[in-house]
């Protein structure tokens, strides 16, 4: 490549070997990747977010590597040059937090894998379908992975959204994120740059705080390339956690992998909300980044959201609820579970992905509160550490295990070797991501909102709620019904 | 009769490889999740290619999709559990993949003057000659006639 990048002073300090050999072996790394790309400097990283490695003596012996192919990501051969370096160490000189995604299990509830079946995503029973139980060598390099980690100056989060409690990046800061759906909120809600990053780099950026600039760092990689407008009985209608990330497929699928402009959006987006709408960048989009017009701080004005290059008309688009309707359904049919349309029997309700917030957590509480979750039915919540401890302080968490559910911190069950459940495990959640990206590991995916998602674990069977009856009503018999039932008594819709 | 064409695009990874094609017309990752480590099998939902094995294959497909993780999953597949494929053609190499290929030291290459996707067919044989990243490089469609 023609360019040549341009370094500071320390950066080439590192790449000499100054600052020991870990960090120059990730330079020399990033520096690979940089001349790829055609990047001419480094930008300088507040944040990265990575994935935690197996860490196990060995990788290749056959039995080993045979378990190692169903756990590992991927990543954690990855991680052995430098574990194998007696200076490796981040945030030292940077500054840079760097920490981790969830992955397969709770730390402090390892033991509980080498008892019987507990119900929980690392050890469980589906009555007539099987069992699944995580490998116990895997949990330990899990753990030898963290530990490693720890030793080397990570924070302990296992977390997909630290940008919410534990660095929240800036405006104008730089972060590196391999979780995608972290990389869109980042950009998008805090106005600081990042990519969806390789998650190879991300590895490289932790122990040197820097990363060649290019994707989503440049200016002219945000800008927003097309207009997507929300029809007033969208914005109105939105309601449910699903909802919420079936309009956020919805829109990225119009945009057709662009940056786009988002208009007439709900007036209110809780945590959740905002969350759940964010996080079809991972599996809708490859730029991490959405112009919510009104909301998001590059986005004050359809000039700012195009930088500068707003064409006189450019291309727009509509979504209607039809389209998240039609949404649902796709979801619904990439791994459809089997069962009549209105009774289809469910083995695990999961809310959580991306790590549930807390408005997300006490709407499961509510919801569930003075019911019993149906025996062999698992009701599972995967949310961050502060939310975990909020949520047991308050009394949310009492309100979920009483009724037979179970809440966790660290775990994210897409990161466990989902792909050897039982066969034919159905799987219902509120996560788009989940859907979209696990649909091809072997389960039976139900997508749905959380009041119909906890029926369903009270009852062992997904029922559609009235409101979905209503809107997957072709439009024309939606409006006649509208004549017996009005949909709207003053302006608050009256179906829910 | 053979069928000779000859292409020429970018290099975003270098190397040489050969092998048959495997077309898949939707963008796709190399994800574990996508497409398996353990066997090279291709699951994600709705792709052309589902169900079928990369192994040793020159994959041919629009651009990446879905999980960064993609990155290290194609290197494990390349370089830990042997089922990667040998090469990566793309219309456009996305910077997950081309991190991916680096670390996995397979060739990948875009911005071939003709669309890769309508022009190359399952089955044909397809060598690719990236000597340098950001270079030229040269992709050689052998079709048995």
């Amino acid at each position: 490549m023609k360019a040549k990048m341009k370094l500071t002073t320390y950066q080439q300090e590192m790449l000499d070997g100054k600052h020991g050999e870990a960090k120059q072996f990730c330079m020399d790394k990033l520096l690979d990747f940089g001349k790829a790309v055609e990047a001419t400097e480094m930008v300088d990283l507040v944040l990265t977010l990575n994935c935690c490695p197996i860490y196990v003596k060995d990788r290749m012996e056959p039995e080993r590597l045979k378990k190692l192919n169903e756990y590992d990501l991927g990543h954690s051969p990855l991680y052995d040059p430098i574990f194998a370096m007696k200076d490796a160490h981040v945030h030292d000189e940077s500054g840079t937090e760097c920490g981790n995604d969830p992955y397969m299990m709770q730390l402090d509830k390892a033991h509980e894998i080498k008892g019987p079946p507990n119900g929980k995503p690392w050890n469980f029973e589906i009555p007539g379908k099987g069992s699944f139980k995580l490998d116990k060598e895997m949990v330990a390099g899990f753990q030898a992975g963290y530990d490693k980690l720890m030793e080397h100056g990570w924070l302990p989060w296992l977390s997909c959204n630290p940008y919410l409690n534990t660095r929240i990046p800036k405006m104008g800061e730089y972060a590196a994120s391999s979780e995608s759906s972290a990389a869109c909120y980042i950009n998008t809600i805090l106005g600081a740059r990042t990519n969806r990053e390789a998650a190879i780099n991300t590895i490289y950026c932790a122990y040197t705080g820097c990363l060649p600039k290019y994707g989503s760092h440049l200016d002219e990689n945000r800008a927003a390339k097309c207009i997507v407008e929300l029809t007033d009985e969208v914005r109105d209608n939105i309601k449910g956690m699903a909802d919420w990330g079936a309009l956020g497929a919805c829109i990225a699928e119009k945009a057709g992998n662009r940056i786009m402009a988002v208009l007439n959006l709900p007036k209110k987006m809780g945590p959740g909300a905002t969350k759940n709408l964010i996080s079809c960048a991972s599996p809708g989009m490859n730029d991490p980044m959405l112009h919510l017009m009104g909301y998001t701080p590059e986005s004050p004005t359809l000039e700012a959201a195009f930088k500068g290059n707003m064409p006189k008309n450019p291309e727009r688009f509509v979504v209607t609820m039809e389209d998240v309707i039609e949404m649902y359904r796709h979801l619904n049919a990439l791994s459809p579970a089997p069962g009549p349309e209105k009774a289809k029997p469910v083995d695990i309700v999961i809310f959580g992905c991306p790590h549930a917030t807390w408005d997300e957590v006490r709407e499961v509480a509510r919801l569930v509160k003075g019911k019993k979750v149906k025996e062999g039915v698992k009701l599972w919540v995967q949310t961050d550490t502060p939310t975990y401890y909020m949520a047991q302080h308050y009394g949310d968490t009492k309100t979920i295990e009483d009724a037979g559910g179970h809440i966790f911190h660290q775990t994210c069950i897409a990161m466990s070797p989902i792909r050897h459940y039982p066969k034919n495990t159905v799987i219902a959640t509120d996560s788009f991501k989940y859907v979209k990206l696990g649909g091809g590991f072997g389960p039976k995916w139900i997508y749905g909102n959380p009041e119909a998602l906890v029926n369903a674990a009270v009852t062992g069977v997904f029922t559609p709620t009235a409101r979905w009856e209503y809107w997957s009503k072709p439009r024309k018999e939606r409006l006649e019904s509208e004549k017996e039932r009005p949909l709207y008594q003053g302006d608050r819709p009256m179906v829910d | 009769m053979e069928k000779k064409i000859v292409l020429t695009g970018i290099a975003r990874s270098k190397g040489k490889a050969a092998g048959e094609a495997l077309v898949n017309r939707q963008r796709i990752g190399w994800a574990f999740n996508h497409v398996g480590n353990e066997d090279g099998m291709v699951m994600a939902p709705g792709a052309d290619t589902k169900g079928k094995i990369v192994t040793g294959k020159i994959f041919v497909y629009p651009t990446t999709a879905g999980s960064t993780s993609g990155a290290f999953s194609l290197y494990y597949k390349c370089k830990v559990s042997n089922h990667g494929p040998a090469g990566l053609i793309c219309q456009e190499v996305h910077y997950i993949d081309i991190n991916g290929a680096i670390a996995g030291e397979i060739p990948a290459v875009d911005k071939l003057d003709q669309d890769p996707i309508t022009t190359i067919k399952d089955g044909d044989w397809v060598e690719i000659d990236a000597p340098e990243v950001g270079e030229k490089a040269t992709v050689t469609i052998t079709r048995k006639g």
